[in-house]
């Protein structure tokens, strides 16, 4: 019997579907009276205005992409506040149905596939696999920024708030991995949590990352998020973390480890979650594609929207964010046509941290056309002029520009 | 840092202990614009999503309308009644053709 069915408590006929929608509708229309407040995301062609709420669980304001299952994102103001992103106002991302009760006492993680021994573990078993250790690390969605693409593509919409950095506190998964021991052959190690989907035959969402990066001393098995236990609606009771790498392969509400022996043919690896292998343009049809892995860096300014004012012949200060993505941030420029000013970095905490950037013009002497921030990390990656396009908008990492009006 | 982790691990671990967890989401409102083709999208499209899904899509032509249905029923195992493609294509073109607002939900 498929989830759906169970929902409904019956086969998935038309009917049910119908049945269950109408009950819906007839519910609560509480959020959407609570839903006064609106943002524009300045997605180019519309439609771009979303609802404000902090109607979501252990929630603060946050913008409503999708009620279910629950797509929040992060207004990009929460980032003008520090490095840390409050779990409040982390954003939020399910494909599928999001579970919405964990009995600790009886959730298990299976530790199988090419391994010595198969085990089930307990969270207490899981605390106790070895040293706790704490990793301050950015959690991207490999699709933050798609509704700014251009030209747009389908998927969600997300402006650039899909995104927000924590102190996560867990096990090494190796750690874990050791209790069952891998065996010889180990290629990759796939996770799959408690969210199913609704209707038989469906991918679940699963991912796998290569053997040599779960071995890696910072990739866990975390339970804690910025010092409280990990929120039901960002994986309790215990998510992966990658630091450098996309939020796809966090997998949340971990139940499952397995380690294989081939490559993943899983859909959500083989078929979805792929850029292009070489740049391509939008007329491009047939490409080779690789699956999307770890994030390239990106820079924002945060004292100021576009379009906002500032003060005609007065010294002017600009502050933001930036982050490496799989290595140290190394510089952060601002930039405008054909000229760069070196901007400061603020305190390091972290290679996969956000660190903060601030610069000051001595004097605004016109509107400040088009202006961006540019960062580079310790690799040589740095952000390019125009977009890297791909039909599924993943891993936007071009100059976000921004127009200030002198006044 | 490497040594205080190494310190750290020297030492007895501090206690970590798991509390049940659950949350009761939101109600979804199910909220789509009047037009033909509604009553097609609500039976087909909203079991698994809300409407923000398809709302929030910037335009596309008729074809990735019907593209789109299709690959929630190929990759998805949507069960959507086939004959209701076409007029879930049209009421989502009409849709988007309006401009409308993005919905609440
Ligand atoms: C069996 C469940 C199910 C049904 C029924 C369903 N969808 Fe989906 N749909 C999904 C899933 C799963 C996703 C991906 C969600 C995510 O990435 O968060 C999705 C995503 C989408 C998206 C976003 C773009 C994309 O390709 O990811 C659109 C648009 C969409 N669905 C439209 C529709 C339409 C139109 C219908 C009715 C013909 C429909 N859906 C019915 C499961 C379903």
């Amino acid at each position: 019997m498929s989830k759906l069915e169970q929902h409904t408590g019956t086969r998935l006929t038309r009917r049910a579907l119908i049945a269950g929608a109408g009950g819906a509708a007839l519910a609560a229309p509480v959020l959407a009276q609570e839903l006064g407040r609106m943002i524009d995301l300045g997605l180019p062609g519309g439609p771009s205005l979303r609802p404000l709420t902090p109607a979501f669980p252990g929630k603060g304001e946050m913008i409503v992409q999708r009620i279910r299952p629950p797509l929040l994102e992060t207004p990009m103001e929460v980032f003008s506040q520090g490095t840390i992103t409050p779990n409040d106002r982390m954003f939020v991302r399910w494909n599928w149905d999001m579970p919405t009760a964990v009995n600790a006492a009886e959730h298990r993680v299976a530790v199988g596939g090419a391994v010595k021994q198969p085990v089930s573990l307990t969270l207490d078993d899981i605390a106790a696999a070895g040293e706790h250790v704490e990793v301050v690390a950015i959690n991207q969605c490999a699709g933050n920024g798609r509704g700014l693409s251009n030209p747009r593509v389908t998927g969600t919409q997300w402006g650039n708030g899909a995104m927000g950095c924590a102190k996560w506190t867990g096990v090494r998964l190796k750690d874990v991995l050791a209790k069952a021991g891998v065996a010889g052959g180990a290629t990759r190690v796939r996770f799959a949590g408690l969210d199913v989907p609704l209707t038989d035959g469906a991918p679940q969402f699963i991912k796998s990352i290569p053997l040599d990066i779960a071995m890696r001393d910072d990739v866990l098995v975390a339970w804690a998020m910025n010092g409280e236990a990990l929120p039901l609606m960002h994986g309790f009771p215990l998510r992966i973390v990658v630091p450098g790498w996309f939020s796809t392969y966090w997998v949340k509400m971990l139940s499952t480890i397995e380690v294989l022996t081939g490559a993943d043919d899983s859909y959500y690896v083989a078929k979805s979650y792929r850029i292009p292998a070489a740049p391509i343009t939008p007329d491009d049809k047939d490409f080779p594609t690789v699956e999307i892995t770890t994030m390239p860096p990106r820079a924002f300014i945060t004292s100021h929207a576009d379009g906002a004012a500032v003060a005609l012949g007065k010294p002017l200060v600009l502050e933001g964010i930036g982050m490496g993505g799989d290595a140290a941030l190394e510089r952060v420029d601002l930039v405008g046509d054909g000229w760069a000013i070196p901007c400061e970095l603020g305190p390091d905490e972290g290679p996969y941290a956000f660190r903060r950037w601030q610069v000051t013009l001595p004097q605004v002497a016109g509107n400040l056309e088009k202006i961006g921030v540019r960062a580079a990390n310790v690799t040589g990656a740095v952000q390019p002029d125009a977009l890297n396009w791909n039909p599924s908008g993943y891993a936007r990492n071009v100059i976000e520009r921004i127009t200030l009006v002198a006044q | 840092m490497l040594l205080a982790l190494l310190l750290a691990g020297c030492e007895s671990q501090p206690q970590v202990t798991f509390a049940d967890a659950s949350i009761t989401p939101p109600d979804d409102p199910i909220e789509l614009p009047e037009g033909p083709g509604r009553d097609a999208v609500l039976e087909n499209c909203t079991a698994c999503h809300s409407p923000s899904t398809m709302l929030q899509q910037p335009r596309v032509s008729r074809e990735k309308w019907e593209s789109i249905a299709n690959k929630m029923i190929e990759v998805y195992k949507a069960p959507v009644d086939e004959a209701a493609i076409p007029a879930i294509a049209d009421y989502m073109v009409a849709v988007q053709a309006r401009g409308e607002p993005q919905q609440p939900n």
